[in-house]
């Protein structure tokens, strides 16, 4: 360790402070008429998060056709990952450094933005009625909708299943099981066959959430769920809540092999677990079925999704599956938004909406008719399908409530796999951060 | 005073203006900035800035995680002491001992080369060694028979922080050997020799002669150790980001979360303060020791 004090503060506060130049501003009215048409020149920057291979090549396809197309405008791509967009988009947020078009997840993520007057009123261009919001599916579209304002372009949507390895069930002599408990059950014999019946990486926080949320949305009832992701409404106090946290810990304990040290595990080392064909299960999102190729040990042949099952008497909604579509926001402080407008209204043209749910991207274009099965793969298509049928779509508990209580239930879920913390404690530690978050 | 002495001195003066605004608007501003956003509750989505006083430093009392950050930066300063001042001079020492300089240089680089690597590349290093399924370290351990001693060394939050701190103290314990190495070089070899005709052993010796002589330098090497120790986030950052549970948080990754996750960066501010005290404190006492414990001969 060397002596670095001064610098090292001042590095630290420096972030602090960049995040904070301009940040006293008032949210201002959006610069220009969205519905105007746009002047074709001068640069527009957008913010993905297709940052890596293989998506990074999609916007830097869209944007060089776009340049062609329109030779006085220069798109600037800013691509991160799902991991580095949410410091990103902060800092940029706290200096006002917004680029002209951000991507946003859907919930209390995207609410902030509107809240803050910092993403431009949509309604006018993509509202249901008009011309470019009839090419998307109306859930994707009110996912975006605040107080029957439309304020997000969905790109594609998402869903979480659980896939599975065909090879390993029938090696075990099992069937798709339809209830929780028969999927707890089924971890004996496929563990026999000589596989980790399922692999999980919790080692970002995040992915125990996503068995939370799901179970949540089977033990809790809808109405009570949805009150208390909002602190001012919250009580945590169904005891679904307990029966969800102990179920996924049993889950954990039963059917993965790293059990209470699976905060060790990265996602996606469980994810290569299971594309090697060592795991016979991995909950994962409808974005990563592209992975499963020819290429890989788990073959395509041998790739089948469910939803996770639903636990017997859950009082929740069984026909609910975890998931939310992703999109983007138009800065509304930006001098360009009517040439962001047409900017994305062409990244979400039948054609390139096509060619985001195909291979190598499989990315599933909330665009209607984008999806098949002949241009998505069989099973993001019938991911799709079961998300299209499914009642509601329960969004990302790290995304749908404020960020101090989804950072508790993040330290919780942590705490539950370790075994550092009781169901009843992790649900009283949420409680307290959303009553100081009212 | 002369015209040619004004001028020399206006031009001399000219010359560190260019630095002094660099320092001043990159570090003394920021702190100074810093020290204003801890007084507000600020909503980096609207914008609004709202005063509440001490109302951030009021809320780190209440804070339990606040007080393990502070608790686990305590705990890295404790262990980086032991391994990095003391267990490094008496390595340094030992290796100072060796007859053969090039043994002696061989060694030396041997030791110092872990510090050539950043930290973040340690962390990322370390992060697969004690991977639970796939790492060499629980590799190992099954080997020898020790099966049961294997862990998931970040998972849990009973190992999670010792193994960050192992790794810091492989990766900067050569830094401190290096240093301590030069220390003893500086020593007069008649003393030494002196010793050796009193029939002195080696470890009298140490005591008796090195120990004293390289007292500036531990001195000097502690205080940069405990004030290393309050700056601790890439290694965290890299190798658990906080968890399992904030288990490994320390004060550099609370404000960073605080902020950055949690949206609260007058709060972050205010944890930035007291970083700020603390190190500022290190950093004077540091000042302090190399006036009063310097050794001549």
């Amino acid at each position: 360790m060397r002596s670095r004090a001064l610098t090292t503060f001042a590095a630290l506060a420096g972030t602090l402070v960049l995040a904070g130049c301009g940040g006293g501003e008032p949210a201002k009215a959006p610069a220009a008429d969205i519905a105007a048409a746009p002047e074709f020149s001068g640069t527009l920057s957008i913010l993905t998060k297709f940052a890596g291979e293989p998506l990074s090549s999609y916007f830097e396809d869209v944007a060089a056709e776009y340049q062609r197309m329109h030779p006085g405008v220069k798109v600037e791509l800013i691509q991160e990952t799902d991991q580095s967009i949410k410091d990103k988009t902060k800092t940029l947020t706290a200096s006002d450094a917004l680029p002209d078009i951000y991507f946003t997840w859907t919930g209390n993520w995207a609410e902030n933005f509107v809240r803050g007057g910092r993403a431009a009123d949509l309604t006018k261009v993509i509202g249901p009625d008009t011309p470019w919001g009839k090419t998307f599916g109306k859930a994707a579209l009110s996912a975006f909708a605040y107080d029957g304002k439309y304020y997000g372009i969905p790109l594609y949507n998402n869903g979480k299943f659980m896939g599975y390895n065909k090879a390993a069930f029938e090696a075990a002599g099992l069937k798709v099981p339809t209830s929780f408990e028969e999927l707890l059950a089924s971890c004996a014999p496929l563990r026999e066959a000589g596989y980790e019946p399922i692999t999980f990486g919790n080692k970002d926080g995040w992915p125990a959430l996503h068995y939370l949320q799901q179970l949540f949305a089977y033990t809790v009832p809808s109405a009570t769920l949805q009150a208390d992701f909002s602190p001012k409404t919250a009580t945590l106090d169904h005891p679904g809540y307990v029966t969800a946290l102990k179920q996924f810990k049993t889950l954990v304990d039963q059917c993965t092999d790293t059990r209470e040290g699976t905060n060790g595990v990265l996602y996606s080392s469980a994810q290569e677990k299971f594309l090697n064909g060592k795991a016979a299960m991995y909950y994962q999102e409808i974005l990563e079925f592209a992975n499963v190729t020819d290429e890989r040990e788990l073959k395509p042949e041998n790739f089948g999704i469910f939803p996770l099952p639903v636990p017997q008497g859950a009082a929740g909604d069984p026909k609910a599956i975890e998931g939310a579509p992703e999109g983007y926001l138009i800065n509304a402080r930006s001098p360009r938004v009517a040439l962001a407008v047409d900017f994305m209204k062409f990244a979400t043209g039948a054609e390139n909406a096509k060619t985001l749910s195909a291979a190598p991207y499989g990315q599933p274009s909330t665009v209607i008719g984008a999806v098949t099965a002949e241009t998505s793969g069989k099973a993001v298509f019938e991911g799709i399908e079961m998300v299209n049928q499914a009642s509601q779509l329960a969004i990302w508990l790290d995304t749908v409530t404020v960020p101090e209580v989804a950072d508790a239930w993040l330290a919780g879920g942590e705490a539950l796999v370790s075994g550092g913390s009781t169901p009843e404690k992790v649900l009283e530690s949420v409680r307290q951060a959303s009553a100081s978050a009212k | 005073m002369p015209v040619r002495a004004i001028v020399r001195r206006t031009l001399g003066l000219a010359w560190v203006v260019p630095a002094l605004v660099l320092v001043g608007v990159f570090v003394y501003l920021p702190l100074a900035q810093n020290l204003g956003f801890s007084t507000l509750e600020w909503d980096i989505y609207s914008g609004s800035q709202e005063f509440v006083g001490l109302d951030n430093y009021r809320r780190l009392l209440d804070d339990p995680v606040f007080w393990s950050s502070f608790g686990d930066n305590l705990l890295y300063a404790v262990i980086s002491i032991v391994f990095q001042v003391f267990g490094a001079l008496v390595l340094a020492a030992l290796v100072e001992s060796v007859r053969s300089e090039r043994w002696r240089r061989s060694l030396r680089a041997i030791y110092f080369l872990p510090s050539a690597i950043s930290l973040t590349v340690a962390g990322l290093l370390f992060y697969f060694i004690y991977e639970p399924n796939l790492g060499p370290l629980n590799h190992l351990l099954r080997a020898v028979g020790l099966e049961q001693f294997t862990q998931a060394w970040l998972g849990q939050e009973s190992t999670a922080m010792y193994a960050i701190i192992a790794m810091s103290q492989w990766q900067g314990f050569g830094y401190s050997v290096l240093l301590f190495a030069v220390a003893i070089q500086r020593i007069p070899s008649e003393i030494y020799g002196a010793a050796a005709i009193d029939g002195v052993g080696p470890i009298r010796r140490f005591v008796h002669v090195t120990l004293p002589l390289v007292r500036e330098m531990t001195g000097l090497m502690a205080i940069v150790t405990i004030s290393g120790a309050f700056q601790v986030f890439n290694e965290v950052m890299v190798m658990t980001g906080g968890g399992p549970n904030n288990s490994t948080q320390v004060l550099g990754t609370w404000l960073y979360r605080s902020g950055f996750v949690r949206n609260n960066f007058g709060y972050a501010a205010a944890i930035a303060t007291v970083l700020f005290v603390i190190t500022l404190g290190v950093a004077m006492a540091q000042l302090w020791v190399t006036r009063r414990r310097r050794v001549e001969w």
